[in-house]
């Protein structure tokens, strides 16, 4: 009896001091793969600076890939195919398509991968976090941005995705919802273009052609803003219509101070590329999100008068 | 008894294992508060220690950049193709200058010398942050601006810091000031990698609380990460522990920017506090480890031994007689020297109970013999006194048979001093003394003697009939109207020897019984019935004595037990 108790004493001891020495051991970094809609963008790579930053921070293993045009998500579903490959931990996503990229996460979901996305949502079930803009949110902003002219009649060209994208849609949403609230606007005009600001601003250049009437150009994302803003230019409508582009391209930025683009919506790329990572860590960690509760990194309203105040520069301009 | 209180050992254990607790957890008490103490002494120190180092190199920086400033200025008196040729050289050896540019007094771009290019982009809106006329009209002699975009070239937007500084030049030439662009990767190159422990980190603020640079910028401008600049911009130089967070606080040779350092005690004090409790689980597992030894020790040597000393003694007290006691071998001194006391005091008590129990035997056995030499003077009187009648009446055979009786009986009574005669012996006592009643009585009983043969070599005590006829004849048969009856038997019972004695007599009572079994007989001399029982019983032990069942009005049933006897010497030693 005496004889056990010893030996259960023992045992004890032994097994707390082990446990002490295993907490003392760090595990190897957790490997986070970052899969992209686009690698060419200035939005992406903000998005990569700010993953980058986190991955300094959380000590972890990042990879970053993604397709070169934003269409193409059967590369993105190969890249999905690789992390799983390589035991990945977790996966920061960003869908180019809801529906097409919905069965490969699934896969790797199934696989024991966290994933966490970021920017573009996915048709799946398994996703631990949402983290990005509130597309309708945006969507109304730039409607509040378009709808800043003092113009009587008002008729609206907006270029959107021309994929399913989750991202474009909800967008377009918020952004009807509040064109069709303002009695001034008689016409709305949706034309689908590549992703692709070359592309875009042939498209924006024949809607304007065929309805002269716009006066308010709408460009979804950064290349189709980009389309749009060159569009303008290239036609010389600077004074006349009034082009609404999306996020902070440096071409954007010029434009905007020439005149030939009157409002930018710029979202924060960096915040989802860092939070992106953040949480994929904390999921990791054993931390629980609502996925179906969307983390919204802030959208701002940028025009000429506000671009070079400290807020102004902060959003527009990367640092270092 | 055995589950009340409290074990010795366990007590013992309990209150070491308590001493050594409060001792060993009051210590790690006050070791840790003095260790978090001294903790949080060092880490300010090496905070300080930090931030003093990192400001002096950016000292240096800013020295070195002022140094830059005064070559510009006397530049700036020179032809401008000697300002290009010299400006050729200077941007390719100062790549952390993004551009140098002069201003007339009006705030107008006059010149601007860069790598990026000619300085088209303000021509758009004439926006231009590297000149803040407004605040050369508070501080005309120059200042050091915050952080902000490079804004006169195109499609590109470098975040620079700007050093400003008046030229003295005659007033013809136009220019008045001079700005320096410098990027803030180079400052970063000083301070992104100090800091005190593996998450503190140093940035550097103006004394408004701007930050100027900060190794996480990108993060703070998307408002990923804040930081109190505004509020430690007001604090003087030194360390400060706000809570788990350590600020140092330093302000730079150039009076504008300040240098703080944070660092994170928690860092500090969990690796210690692990530690600690690495060292404390250790203590604590010896601690019981050195309990358990002691109590098993203990338990050895104190608590079993005093157990088992307990033990010996309730068994001691049970059977004294065949008590036998070893004292322990392993047990503390004092509990040996208990333990052999107490084995002598048992010795000692055994040999004082053998005496006395042999005393005892002694005395009752000379008692006894005293009372057997006795003989009852009125059954003399009145033998001799019948024999004397007879005599007088002529009755001479009668006489003489009584008187041969008489003699038989004293004869068997002495026996040459043998305390066992045999049974065929005490037979006859027993029929001379029935025969010399029997005239006494004038007739008034019968008696007969029913003995089996094999019994009557066999040994027994002398007059041990004689009472219990003597019994029968006075309190059964006297005052019997009917003729009395008494009948001797003597048989076997296995090993032993059963000798009855029956009347018809008027019996007795359980209390007459009980009397005749307890009392002396004090009235008369000779032996009792009392005194046969107490004799078979201090010879033979108690297996053996009297029994008597008795009727009132129907008789008297006397049952002696005794063993089988064969030789006197058998039994005079016990």
């Amino acid at each position: 009896m005496r004889k056990n108790r010893l030996l259960l004493l023992f045992l004890l001891a032994s097994f707390l001091l082990s446990a002490c020495g295993q907490a003392q051991e760090r595990s190897s970094p957790y490997r986070i793969y970052l899969i992209s809609k686009s690698t060419s963008t200035e939005f992406w790579r903000s998005v990569f600076a700010g993953a980058n930053a986190a991955r300094a921070e959380y000590n972890v293993e990042l990879t970053i890939c993604g397709p070169e045009t934003e269409e193409d998500y059967l590369g993105q579903n190969r890249y999905i195919e690789e992390a799983i490959e390589n035991h990945a931990d977790a996966i920061v996503f960003s869908a180019i398509s809801y529906t097409e990229n919905a069965p490969a996460i699934d896969a790797a979901a199934e696989a024991g991968i966290k994933i966490v996305v970021i920017d573009s949502d996915v048709n799946s079930s398994r996703v631990s976090a949402r983290i990005g803009t509130d597309n309708i949110q945006a969507g109304r902003i730039t409607a509040a941005a378009a709808l800043d002219t003092d113009a009587a009649h008002l008729s609206v060209g907006i270029v959107n995705f021309a994929l399913v994208s989750r991202n474009g849609e909800e967008r377009e949403i918020g952004l009807r919802e509040e064109l069709e609230k303002d009695s001034r606007v008689e016409r709305i005009y949706t034309v689908n273009s590549l992703t692709d600001h070359d592309a875009a601003r042939m498209s924006a250049i024949s809607l304007l052609e065929e309805h002269p009437e716009i006066n308010i150009l709408i460009g979804l994302n950064e290349p189709l803003g980009v389309g749009v803003a060159e569009a303008s230019e290239e036609l010389d409508l600077g004074g006349r219509v009034r082009v609404i582009s999306f996020d902070s391209n440096i071409r954007c930025i010029d434009l905007l101070r020439r005149g030939a683009v009157s409002a930018l919506i710029v979202q924060n790329p960096y915040a989802m590329g860092y939070l992106g990572v953040e949480t994929a860590w904390k999921v990791l960690e054993g931390q629980s999100f609502s996925p179906d509760r969307l983390i919204d990194t802030a959208t701002s309203i940028i025009t000429r008068e506000n671009m070079f105040t400290m807020e102004g520069q902060r959003t527009l301009f990367s640092f270092g | 008894m055995k589950n009340r209180g409290i074990r010795m050992s366990s007590l013992l254990t309990l209150s070491n294992l308590a001493i050594v607790l409060l001792i060993l957890s009051g210590a790690v008490f006050l070791f840790a508060r003095t260790y978090q103490q001294q903790l949080i002494g060092t880490a300010r120190t090496n905070s300080l220690r930090t931030v003093t180092q990192v400001s002096s190199t950016v000292n240096d920086y800013l020295a070195e950049i002022n140094a830059v400033m005064r070559t510009l200025e006397e530049e700036m008196t020179d032809a401008e193709k000697r300002r290009t040729d010299f400006f050729d050289v200077f941007l390719r050896t100062r790549p952390d200058v993004v551009a140098v540019s002069t201003y007339d007094p009006a705030g107008n771009l006059s010149h601007c010398y860069s790598n990026l290019g000619p300085p088209t982009g303000t021509r758009s809106d004439g926006i231009n942050l590297s000149l803040d006329l407004q605040r050369l009209f508070s501080e005309p002699d120059g200042y050091v601006s915050a952080p902000h975009v490079v804004t006169f070239f195109q499609d590109v937007y470098p975040w620079v810091i700007t050093v400003v500084s008046r030229l003295d030049l005659e007033e013809e030439s136009g220019e008045r000031w001079i700005a320096l662009d410098i990027s803030c990767s180079d400052i970063s190159s000083y301070i992104s990698d100090s800091g005190v422990g593996r998450r503190g980190y140093c940035y550097l603020i103006d004394t408004y609380g701007n930050i100027v640079y900060h190794p996480q910028q990108q993060l703070i401008y998307s408002d990923l990460k804040t930081e109190d600049s505004v509020r430690i911009a007001s604090l003087e130089d030194g360390s400060y522990v706000e809570g788990l967070v350590i600020y140092a606080v330093k302000t730079l040779s150039n009076g504008q920017w300040r240098l703080v350092g944070v660092s994170f005690l928690q860092e500090f004090l969990t690796e210690s506090l692990r530690q600690l409790g690495t060292i404390l689980l250790i203590l604590a597992a010896l601690v019981l480890l050195a309990a358990l030894l002691i109590s098993a020790v203990m338990s050895a040597v104190l608590s079993h031994p005093l157990r088992d000393l307990e033990h010996a003694m309730a068994q001691f007290e049970e059977d004294a007689d065949r008590f036998n006691y070893d004292p322990p071998k392993i047990a503390v001194r004092e509990i040996r020297h208990l333990s052999v006391s107490f084995r002598d005091l048992v010795l000692k008590v055994q040999q004082l109970m053998k005496t006395v129990r042999e005393e005892e035997i002694n005395l009752r056995k000379t008692e006894l013999r005293a009372l057997q030499a006795q003989i009852n003077p009125h059954f003399l009187y009145n033998t001799l006194d019948s024999i004397s009648w007879m005599c007088e009446q002529g009755k001479n055979a009668e006489a003489v048979e009584m008187v041969n009786a008489l003699a038989r009986l004293f004869r068997i009574s002495i026996s040459r001093g043998h305390e066992l005669i045999p049974i065929r012996n005490e037979l006859q006592h027993a029929e001379s003394y029935l025969e010399i009643q029997a005239h006494r009585y004038k007739n008034q009983f019968t008696w007969s003697i029913d003995a089996e043969e094999s019994c009557l070599d066999y040994l027994c005590h002398k007059i041990t009939l004689q009472p219990i006829i003597e019994n029968a004849i006075y309190h059964g048969l006297n005052g019997l109207v009917d003729d009395g009856e008494i009948l001797v038997s003597i048989r076997e019972d296995g090993e032993d020897i059963l000798f009855t004695v029956t009347d018809n007599g008027s019996g007795m009572t359980e209390e007459q019984i009980s009397a005749i079994m307890q009392k002396d007989r004090s009235d008369r001399a000779g032996i009792g019935i009392k005194n046969v029982n107490d004799r078979l019983a201090i010879y033979f032990g108690p297996a053996y004595g009297i029994q008597i069942d008795s009727e009132p009005d129907c008789g008297t049933s006397v049952l002696i037990r005794m063993p089988k006897v064969t030789e006197e010497a058998d039994y005079e030693k016990k």
